[in-house]
């Protein structure tokens, strides 16, 4: 374009006068300007829209953030007075129990929960996940974790769910079953293994997954541990994780927890977990999760020797419904239960099955029903029926999937 | 003198002769594989026959992902739910986010579709833009510049190595660009719908018209009021292709395919996500194939 415009002006120069010549010229570089002028303004305008944030804004730094809202409507062949002194012989004496969930036949708000998560700086990252029931505020998790250690190793300091076995470090909107299973809660209670306390993570560097980890806590569980004049538990576990082919896949697991009761006395208690899990489809999977937990709980003159496990196969279908059925059995009981006699406190056990319907990735309901016959409910081995439908909710940041 | 400095270079490359690349999908790890030759070794995480969105967790991804000197990833959130515990249970300090071996590809790529805003009222929607990126041949030059640059800085002895595996790269892929899209010159009939907003990436090079999506919502399943509406879009503007993937069900498509008498063509997400896509030429190549009409 350039060439024709000279060509044509070297064609006219030829023809007409020097002073019109010069007029020209001037235009032509009027013209120049003008355009360059027009490519500033318009370099300025990109460099703008490119460049607009707030010079104080913080946006970009704000935590991932969750709102999760737990309820269910419920109802039992028991009354609510009855039930909340409910008994589980040899391990959990009337009026003893906590139920933090699901308690009242009719409606439940369980807990709205606040769960937080940042990155601190290149080294840590905090989280942090607040309980709200109806009249308590609980801290669930705070803890800082590392992200950065040379030699495979992860640090954790805080208040954590530990990771002794294969459900106590999940919380409860992310089990299968909306109920605890009934080996945890006798031994440990609603809240599990979770404490003050550091925990130190290590991968071993093998094609095959291990990883093993050590535990330094509180102790503050008092169905199990509870003394408290310093730090008294101390956990283990080695875990390890095989594929069978591209879609099965097998996690295990053996953990110890070592601490000290209420009597000043030893506790430990011995967990194996097995999780075996086939993929279907991107959406369909069958799981079959199980564990076993004994107790060897040390009393002033006596030891109390407990064991029980829970095994559950959870289908799930596709994006949008699953269905799963759960065994729930103590297996070993020996302990004073001079307390029960008279009262049939043998094969103690629970059956609970399920159905789950997602209608979106954050919500989810799901109505189980469950045969409990592991109570004792004034004075008296009750079997008690249950029918639940919970509703949960996931809003804000997306939490990853469990596996 | 010049000899021993040879010498010791090619000593020191039998010794550092390998680096553990981990990609979190298929096409990406074969660009690297182009790039790093026999210098890297090459692990995909997520297998391509299942939604790059849902990989589930397993636990050996956690072995594969300690063991990485690099992690490359797509970006852009599509691996937002299933990789950052992952990243955060494999204690790895050279994969995290920010280090040097972490390699965050949306970062090259000019991403569209990016919402001017975001809610999840309107399903599990990508706030980032579409990530969905590596349909499009193009971004394959794109990736190997950037995986390039990468492995040269964490393996500087063999930048040399991985500058030719570039060059000699990028002249094939361009000759066979020229092919492809001579290819594509002859499809004629460019009205589609898809599954997922998976394939903008291509059909915005191509000149496809995308009229609409089988799931009403960004990760949500398919309703019977939005299936009938996209029905009656569809024969409105007489749209006879349905993209599907290979991961979602197929009743739904073969269901607006009865109504509207339009066809279900199977396109790969990513390279081997088919059986003919085995190679990174025949995954683009199956596109064309099934798509182009
Ligand atoms: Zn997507």
């Amino acid at each position: 374009m350039k060439k024709y415009i000279y060509l044509s002006l070297l064609t006219f120069s030829s023809l007409i006068a020097d002073t019109e010549l010069d007029e020209i010229k001037q235009q032509l570089k009027a013209q120049q300007t003008a355009t360059q002028q027009l490519e500033t303004k318009l370099y300025n305008l990109e460099q703008k829209s490119t460049n607009t944030s707030a010079s104080f804004s913080q946006n970009a730094y704000l935590p991932d953030m969750a709102l999760i809202l737990n309820m269910s409507a419920l109802s039992r062949d028991v009354k609510n007075s009855e039930y909340e002194n409910f008994a589980i012989p040899g391990f959990i004496d009337a009026g003893n129990g906590h139920l933090p969930f699901n308690k009242n036949r009719g409606f439940n708000l369980n807990y709205a929960e606040f769960a937080i998560h940042a990155v601190v700086d290149p080294y840590f990252e905090a989280f942090a996940n607040f309980h709200l029931h109806p009249d308590e505020f609980e801290i669930g998790e705070a803890y800082v974790q590392t992200t950065s250690l040379p030699y495979s190793l992860r640090v954790r300091a805080g208040k954590f769910k530990s990771h002794f076995g294969r459900i106590n470090s999940q919380h409860q909107h992310s089990w299968n079953f909306d109920s605890q299973p009934i080996i945890y809660k006798s031994l440990f209670g609603p809240d599990a293994i979770s404490d003050p306390g550091i925990q130190l993570q290590w991968v071993a560097p093998t094609d095959t997954y291990i990883m093993a980890g050590v535990e330094a806590l509180q102790g503050t569980n008092g169905r199990s541990f509870g003394d408290t004049e310093s730090n008294n538990l101390y956990v283990g576990y080695v875990k390890s994780s095989i594929d069978i082919g591209e879609d099965l896949s097998v996690l295990g697991g053996v953990s110890l927890a070592h601490g000290e009761n209420t009597t000043n006395n030893p506790t430990d208690v011995y967990g194996v977990d097995l999780t075996l899990r086939e993929q279907l489809g991107s959406y369909s999977s069958l799981v079959w999760q199980s564990e076993y937990l004994y107790r060897n709980k040390e009393l002033i003159s006596t030891t109390d020797k407990q064991a029980g496990l829970y095994s559950e196969l959870v289908y799930q279908y596709n994006n949008n419904y699953s269905g799963g059925v759960r065994y729930d059995l103590i297996t070993k009981n020996d302990t004073d239960l001079s307390a029960y006699s008279g009262i049939d406190s043998d094969n103690l056990d629970r059956y609970t099955a399920m159905v789950e319907y997602k209608p979106f990735p954050m919500s989810r309901l799901r109505l189980s029903y469950t045969y409990d016959r592991t109570k004792i409910i004034a004075g008296e081995r009750t079997d008690i029926n249950e029918v639940m439908l919970s509703l949960n909710i996931a809003a804000g940041a997306h939490g990853a999937h469990n596996y | 003198m010049r000899k021993i400095i040879l010498l010791t270079c090619l000593l020191s490359s039998m010794v550092f002769a390998s680096l553990n690349v981990d990609t979190t999908y298929s096409t990406m790890g074969t660009v690297t594989k182009k790039i790093g030759g026999d210098l890297v070794n090459v692990t995909v995480l997520g297998s391509p026959k299942y939604d790059p969105h849902f990989i589930v967790p397993k636990p050996s991804l956690l072995a594969k992902l300690h063991r990485a000197d690099l992690l490359i990833m797509n970006g852009g959130g599509l691996e937002l739910g299933w990789l950052p515990p992952l990243i955060r249970s494999a204690n790895n300090a050279k994969i995290q986010n920010g280090a040097k071996g972490f390699l965050d590809m949306s970062h090259f790529v000019h991403m569209i579709d990016v919402p001017s805003s975001v809610s999840r009222g309107f399903g599990d929607v990508h706030a980032q833009g579409n990530p969905h990126y590596s349909t499009d041949p193009y971004v394959i030059p794109v990736m190997a510049k950037a995986i390039e640059a990468k492995l040269a800085e964490l393996d500087p002895e063999n930048s040399l190595v991985y500058k030719e595996n570039l060059d000699k790269f990028l002249t094939e892929w361009s000759s066979y660009l020229k092919t492809f899209d001579a290819k594509m010159a002859m499809c004629k009939d460019k009205n589609v719908v898809q599954y997922h907003e998976l394939f903008n990436y291509f059909l915005k090079r191509y000149e496809y018209k995308s009229f609409g999506n089988i799931e009403p919502l960004p990760g949500i399943s398919p309703s019977s009021k939005h299936t009938i509406e996209l029905i009656n879009t569809m024969k409105k503007n007489s749209v006879k292709i349905i993209l599907q993937d290979v991961y979602h069900e197929k009743k739904t498509a073969k269901f607006i395919a009865d109504k509207t008498g339009a066809k279900v063509s199977v396109i790969p997400h990513d390279e081997k996500a088919v059986k003919d896509a085995d190679t990174l030429k025949n995954f683009y190549n199956t596109i064309a194939d099934r798509i182009c009409q």
